[in-house]
């Protein structure tokens, strides 16, 4: 394997900046209000989480984030300026990557193309036939291999793997392209303790690099060890924000999801 | 050989010939489309080559060059059409686009010699020109199956979200595929009036619809080897199977019915198989060797292999 050299998009711009907004957004399907008017802020260099029982939208507002689900009402905006009219394809090419709730690889692709997949996107022409002539893998396509620790497994199908694999490996996929921003929909679900640790590790790193990050989870220790700041969520509707501690405290996060359990969670 | 060469031609012709046009409905398939308007596009080259060269002299190459512009022009309108269709919706469209081009044909007056068609569309083109336009092609197509961009249509088909959320322009992936497939199919159905040098409603008919769809079927449908392979059996095996006589239709409704069934990926998808589990052995002998003992106890037993790996933590393998 041969590295060749390839643009990323990451830039470093200040910390604490908005990149990612959105405005009133909601998303109903008929009678259901899956999102229903959610104002967000994601700042560079931040973990922003997304808490909230199952069936709360936390998946359909990453979805109308990306575009892949169509707004009901508001906006949505990068850098300031209003997207929801961009075709969603583009928003990749901006440096948003994500993964999905379920796992999405390519049955028939080895991990290793799986992986390239999300690299691809930033080859040139030149890039493109080398690949064809010999086997070359861009830069950030090793580097996701490296970070996610897959580097064992780039000859198999998607098909052979364990599922908390197969789970990284869309991380390693969606690190490959070099994301201004990774949005991640419970990366961790399925994992077991160890591995689970692993992957906040990993988001932690990247965060200290500057990766700006959406996350979704289940696992509240987890959010309250790794992110930035919480926004909570109940049927579609803002519940609470702030700090971790502070939103894993908030009766009214409380009463819409575990109870006591997250004090526990806020005070390690 | 040479005898042989000689007394096959038609078969040859008709084997490359084929090929393109199975393969007008393999690259669509290829990308998640299911469309068959490449048999539609086999209509428009045969009757352009047909009329260009009938009625105005027009050299052999630049007939069929016409015919497969005129035909990949049509195919991009024609995606615009279909948009918004999928699945057994849009083969049903694309069917009907074919069989409105039969029409056409039939009732095109003077144009298209109506149902007795036209006649003495002579020119230049031999078997060579079709082997080595059939060639060009599949080296394309063999090239646009590997690195990125085949990784690219393999995600539009399996997962187009997700090819999406890639950064995939999906419907532009789609638009093109219609597009080469109207452009294979014209250059089939160009090259096949200029070597009969006939065209005639019924050689454009619906039965190009099950021979493509047979040969792809039989062959595999994931990549233009599984058309060429469908291409080569479903040309020579009539050839051989003439003993059976009139059984001959039903060995073949027989073969594609089995393969349907028991051969999902056609002959390409079993040789693909085969030849990954050899693959696989072959690798595991050298990674395995230090640990030769244990990796036959292994086969055996399950529960020593965790144990002589140290625990439940390698990774599941096969
Ligand atoms: N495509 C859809 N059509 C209809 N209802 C949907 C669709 N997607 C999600 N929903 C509904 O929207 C609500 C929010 O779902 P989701 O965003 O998946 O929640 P979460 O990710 O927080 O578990 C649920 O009630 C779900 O049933
Ligand atoms: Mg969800």
């Amino acid at each position: 394997m041969t590295t060749t050299q390839d643009r990323g998009a990451s830039a470093a711009p200040a910390a604490g900046t908005t990149v990612l907004e959105t405005v009133d957004v909601a998303v109903h399907y008929g009678g259901i209000k899956a999102v229903d008017g959610i104002d967000m802020k994601l700042e560079t260099g931040r973990i922003l989480g997304i808490l909230g029982p199952n069936g709360s939208g936390k998946s359909t507002l990453l979805g109308a984030i990306t575009r892949l689900v169509p707004l009901t009402r508001g906006r949505v905006l990068l850098d300031g300026e209003d997207y929801g009219r961009t075709p969603p394809s583009k928003l990749a090419h901006r440096g948003i990557a994500r993964t999905f709730q379920t796992v999405r690889l390519l049955p028939d692709l080895p991990v290793l193309g799986n992986i390239q997949l999300g690299a691809d996107l930033r080859l040139n022409r030149a890039t493109r036939w080398r690949e064809l002539v010999r086997r070359s893998v861009p830069e950030s396509v090793t580097e996701a291999i490296e970070r996610t620790g897959v580097g064992d497994v780039l000859d198999l199908l998607p098909g052979e793997l364990s599922y908390g694999t197969a789970r990284r490996v869309e991380i390693a996929r969606a690190l490959a392209s070099r994301p201004r921003v990774l949005m991640l929909d419970e990366p961790t679900a399925g994992m077991n303790q160890p591995e689970r640790l692993e992957v906040a590790d990993l988001l932690r790193k990247l965060r200290d690099e500057g990766l700006t990050q959406l996350l979704v989870e289940h696992d509240v220790q987890m959010m309250v060890d790794t992110c930035d700041r919480l926004l909570a969520m109940n049927q579609g509707k803002h519940v609470a924000e702030g700090a971790p501690a502070d939103v894993v405290r908030d009766p009214a996060v409380q009463e819409a999801y575990l109870g006591k359990r997250w004090n526990r969670a806020a005070d390690q | 050989m040479n005898t042989w060469w000689l007394s096959n031609q038609i078969l040859i012709q008709s084997t490359f010939i084929s090929l393109l046009l199975a393969l007008s409905i393999q690259v669509p398939l290829r990308a998640g489309v299911f469309s068959f308007a490449g048999v539609g596009s086999y209509a428009i080259g045969a009757y352009t080559a047909a009329i260009l060269t009938i009625r105005y002299q027009v050299p052999g190459i630049v007939a069929i060059g016409a015919g497969v512009l005129l035909a990949a022009v049509v195919g991009y309108l024609l995606a615009l059409l279909v948009a918004r269709l999928a699945g057994l919706y849009l083969g049903m469209a694309t069917i009907s686009f074919a069989l409105l081009l039969g029409v056409l044909a039939t009732n095109g007056g003077d144009l298209t010699g109506g149902a007795t068609g036209l006649y003495g569309a002579i020119s230049t083109v031999t078997t060579e020109h079709v082997i080595a336009v059939a060639v060009v092609v599949m080296v394309l197509l063999a090239a646009s199956e590997r690195g990125a961009f085949g990784r690219k249509v393999d995600a539009v088909r399996e997962d187009p979200q997700l090819a999406v959320s890639l950064g995939v322009n999906v419907i532009g992936v789609r638009r093109m595929v219609f597009v080469v497939s109207g452009a294979l199919g014209a250059c089939a159905g160009g090259m096949n009036s200029l070597l009969r040098t006939t065209v005639s409603p019924e050689t454009v008919g619906f039965h190009l619809v099950v021979t493509a769809l047979t040969m792809i079927i039989i062959g595999g449908a994931l990549s233009w080897a599984g058309a060429a392979i469908g291409a080569v059996i479903f040309t020579w095996l009539p050839s051989l199977l003439h003993t059976v006589g009139e059984w001959q239709l039903l060995v073949y409704g027989l073969l594609v019915a089995f393969a349907a069934v028991y051969v999902p990926n056609g002959l390409l998808g079993l040789l693909q198989t085969g030849w990954r589990r050899l693959q696989r052995r072959g690798r595991r002998i050298p990674a395995e060797g230090a640990a030769a003992g244990t990796s036959v106890t292994a086969a055996q037993d399950p529960e020593q292999e965790l144990a002589a790996l140290g625990g439940p933590t390698g990774e599941a393998r096969p």
